[in-house]
């Protein structure tokens, strides 16, 4: 089904837990949706596990030990009943960061087509948005000035470089410039992860650059 | 000098890794741990594991030793609170150990930068369910293929992964730290990877 994933490095980054927030909740979706990159990033956290195995060791003092040891009577084992598979659609992440459902949060109309709700993530360099383009809609020619990761959730669209569809993993890079339209056949909600605002390069749209602010925490 | 293969038997099940010492002494510990609440158990973990959590907390530099200590004592408390869902079919104990090192010391960070956020590094890490008994074999050889391998890389691979893996940096943080081009930093994970046969599939 899913024809774009994250790149190698970038499961590296997210397997090691090096990302920023925002970016890591973006590619853990994408992950925990698609077999091949879920069986690489385990690879991948094996590795991690090999390189802390050979770590040179920093002792630890038995007094350590001990205040441990008189802390478990507090903690006692949790119990686990293996695996309660969530029936919602909606990824766990962000049934996480809403409040109810898509049709429950704030949405902001950019124009007739494209509305964005701004999810608050926590994290202070990076935007977290949902990115709702109605049925054929497009999204005015734009340029990125940083990094844009996009899981699309629902939908798909197209751009001149190709067609995307549900669980498709992008990036874009500083100076792409591209123009989404959604697929004709139903509504498109996207994930957008950005660490600088759009530019519009659509002239209609342009007096709107002053005023795109990154719009995070 | 043993060669990985020798250590894994016909079903993949490894049997003494280079020290001669069982691999599985670990599961075992979390079993017991999860089945009778062992201490003895949790103290042999403890002592082989704290210290290399110390030295993980410690790499990257930007934890004092006290905090370096809360955290290992946090990571053990949540080993034995966590234990029972640790399954020795399908991981390693090591590696599931590993992931929840690395997810504290995430969360610590960033409490200390003072985050306001409803999500765990817990809840941003990718739940390794669901796997056939095929892909837990092929898994358990890759990981046996790694341990071999990750030596014999060159220092200049090696480096690059330990900064990003051990000390938690992203691909262009070690690029302006090594005062390396982006791309020579990408490079050398990629060629890292091709080495230990860690790879997309088609």
């Amino acid at each position: 089904m899913t024809n774009f994933h994250p790149d190698l490095e970038l499961i590296t980054e997210y397997a090691a837990g090096s990302l920023p927030l925002a970016q890591g909740a973006c590619v853990s979706i994408h992950v925990n949706q698609c077999r091949r990159c879920q069986r690489i990033a385990g690879q991948l956290t094996d590795l991690g596990a090999s390189l802390f195995e050979a770590l040179q060791p920093v002792p630890v003092g038995d007094a350590q030990l001990d205040a441990v040891l008189a802390r478990l009577d507090d903690e006692k084992p949790l119990e686990y009943s293996h695996r309660k598979s969530s029936p919602s659609s909606t990824p766990a992440i962000l049934q996480r960061l809403m409040r109810g459902d898509f049709s429950d949060l704030n949405w902001r109309n950019i124009g007739s087509t494209l509305r964005i709700s701004y999810l608050k993530t926590g994290d202070p360099d990076h935007e977290f948005a949902l990115y709702h383009i109605r049925a054929g809609g497009r999204i005015p020619e734009h340029t990125h000035r940083g990094t844009e990761m996009t899981l699309i959730l629902e939908g798909g669209f197209s751009d001149a470089n190709g067609s995307y569809h549900k669980g498709d993993f992008l990036i874009r890079r500083p100076g792409d410039v591209h123009a989404p339209t959604a697929l004709q056949s139903e509504d498109c909600i996207c994930l957008a992860v950005l660490d600088a605002p759009l530019r519009f390069t659509d002239w209609k749209f342009r007096w709107m650059n002053p005023f795109l602010k990154l719009r995070t925490a | 000098m043993q060669t990985v293969t020798d250590t894994i038997d016909d079903e993949g099940k490894p049997l003494i890794d280079a020290d001669g010492k069982r691999i599985d002494e670990w599961s075992e510990c979390l079993t017991l741990i999860a089945q009778k609440q062992d201490r003895a158990a949790f103290t042999r973990l403890f002592r082989h594991f704290a210290p290399l959590m110390k030295a993980f907390a410690l790499s990257g530099s930007t934890l004092s030793a006290n905090h370096a200590d809360e955290l290992v004592q946090e990571v053990m408390l949540k080993v034995w609170q966590k234990a029972g869902a640790f399954n020795a079919e399908k991981a390693a104990a090591s590696t599931w150990i590993y992931t929840i090192a690395r997810n504290c010391r995430t969360d610590l960070y960033r409490r200390l930068q003072k985050f306001d956020t409803p999500l765990s590094a817990e809840d941003v890490s990718d739940s390794q369910d669901s796997e056939e008994a095929f892909l837990v074999l092929h898994q358990k050889r890759s990981r046996e293929r790694i341990r071999g391998l990750i030596k014999e890389l060159p220092n200049d691979q090696a480096q690059i992964l330990a900064k990003v893996y051990m000390e938690g940096k992203t691909h262009s943080e070690v690029s302006g730290e090594l005062d390396l081009p982006l791309g020579t930093v990408k490079s050398r994970v990629r060629l890292a990877l091709q080495k230990l046969q860690i790879q997309l599939e088609r």
